[in-house]
């Protein structure tokens, strides 16, 4: 198993992000983390990255603690987090410095395959520093990919370039899970869905099973979440 | 070692903005001492002097807000992108503070120039190697004492609030911390103050009593009793010792927190 969720809940100052989840993923599936905003999605991710801690429970990734081993987790959180300085270069150089996974040729083609402009993020679209951001993180050869919300806020040809490169990307021992609000766009995707509910599971299902049943992944988030 | 330097690079390359300027205000400092013209040779050093201890105390104050600027960073999400790295806690602290003490010591080795350069004004003619201990010795030793043990400390407290911001209430810590710390540093100022003086001193500008005999007659130590005793003693070497050591300590203890941070 590659990551093992067990009673988890994570309380903030104010509110409760998530509440006893318990969760299993193994290696290569892509899954699609779905529910509204607030639902605990982001938080959910950055547990499993290690940048929180849990309330209760535990979370083992690679059979140790998410922040243990980070080095083996692409986490591409929801923020718009580079620096304004950075150029697709200064990027390269950072990542290839500190990622041994980090793949320099790979992620040349990314950027030409997502056409990203060679100059500083500061003087991108923010569609444009989406795919800079998608490409530094799939240039890795990691097992782990958790992607919060990379379409959130981005064009419509961007997140059809985005979606396009995930699916070229993925190889099958790879787990990628990606938390989105457009079911619809990438729908394809998945084949296996988690529902989140206030902080809860609502639903855990195959994609493959929902489609059997005659439903679509788009059909059951409306069915569950409304 | 590929990854620490390529931190202190990123350090850069976050932080160019304030060292510039920190260094080119050398240049304000240095024109402002052009500008004290008083008659009396004393008095013209003794105020330059003084220009150049503001200096020193703006630029320890603009070390330590660069240094600190974490919250930014925290509040951007850049953080993130940085506690996800394989680096260790410790690797991250140590780039951020080598960074800060690198321009750090090149700014105030250029304040030893300009210490320099005003005695040369009073007439004041240094040896070289009273050169070498004004420009390296001196800044070693304040940064030792001074600089380093608060840039450490701030680095620690930005760390310490960052770790519990998220799912605590992230000003409690700091807010303790703050006020532990006027304990902590009277307890060791009074510990450092029993041990100093059981090692010898730091032998300092053993030709400068010269220097001063010739511009100024025979040069009695009664007149000034710090630098009587720093020319008679040398400097005391166990508060460098300790809070060489303190700094370490709370790098360390940064580090370690570090691990524990949320964003």
């Amino acid at each position: 198993m590659l990551a093992k969720l067990e009673h988890v809940t994570k309380r903030y100052v104010k509110n409760e992000g998530l509440r006893d989840l318990t969760l299993d993923f193994p290696s290569g599936e892509v899954v699609g983390m779905l529910g509204l905003n607030g639902s605990g999605k982001s938080t959910l991710l950055k547990l499993m990255a290690g940048l929180l801690t849990p309330t209760d429970g535990h979370i083992t990734v690679f059979g140790g603690k998410p922040r243990t081993n980070r080095a083996q987790i692409v986490f591409l959180g929801e923020t718009d987090v580079l620096w304004p300085w950075m150029t697709p270069a200064d990027a390269e150089r950072f990542m290839r410095n500190l990622y041994a996974d980090f793949d320099a040729k790979r992620f040349t083609e990314l950027l030409d395959a997502l056409e990203v402009p060679r100059r500083k993020t500061k003087t991108m679209s923010k569609g444009e520093r989406g795919r800079l951001r998608l490409a530094m993180a799939l240039a890795r050869n990691a097992k782990l990919y958790l992607l919060d919300e990379p379409l959130a806020g981005i064009d419509l040809i961007s997140r059809e370039k985005i979606l396009s490169s995930i699916v070229q990307e993925w190889h099958t021992d790879e787990t990628i899970v990606l938390s989105t609000h457009e079911v619809a766009e990438a729908e394809g995707l998945f084949e296996r869905a988690i529902y989140l509910r206030e902080g809860r599971l609502a639903l855990d299902v195959s994609a493959e099973s929902l489609r059997e049943g005659g439903k679509s992944v788009v059909d059951t988030f409306r069915e569950v979440l409304a | 070692m590929k990854k620490f330097s390529t931190l202190v690079w990123l350090e850069h390359r976050r932080n160019w903005l304030w060292s510039l300027p920190l260094m080119g205000s050398l240049l304000f400092w240095a024109w402002g001492i052009k500008q004290v013209l008083i008659m009396s040779v004393e008095e013209r050093l003794g105020i330059r002097a003084g220009l150049l201890m503001g200096a020193i105390t703006i630029g320890t104050v603009l070390l330590v807000m660069m240094i600190g600027r974490i919250r930014s960073e925290t509040r951007n999400g850049q953080y993130q992108v940085l506690l996800m790295s394989p680096p260790s806690g410790y690797t991250h602290i140590l780039a951020r503070f080598t960074y800060a003490a690198g321009v750090g010591f090149a700014y105030f080795i250029a304040i030893g120039f300009l210490f320099w350069w005003i005695l040369e004004l009073a007439g004041i003619n240094f040896d070289t190697r009273s050169l070498f201990e004004l420009i390296l010795a001196m800044p070693f030793y304040g940064m030792s004492v001074v600089v380093l043990p608060i840039l450490a400390y701030t680095l620690l407290l930005m760390v310490f609030v960052s770790a519990y911001r998220i799912s605590g209430k992230g000003w409690i810590p700091g807010v303790a911390m703050l006020l532990g710390t006027p304990i902590a540093m009277q307890w060791l100022s009074e510990w450092i103050a029993r041990i100093t003086w059981t090692l010898p001193g730091w032998q300092v500008f053993a030709n400068a009593p010269t220097a001063l005999a010739e511009r100024f007659g025979e040069f009695d130590p009664e007149l000034s009793v710090e630098i009587g005793e720093v020319l008679h003693s040398g400097l005391p070497v166990e508060p460098m010792l300790v809070m060489l050591a303190v700094t370490a300590a709370l790098l360390a203890i940064a580090g370690r927190i570090w691990q524990e941070v949320e964003a």
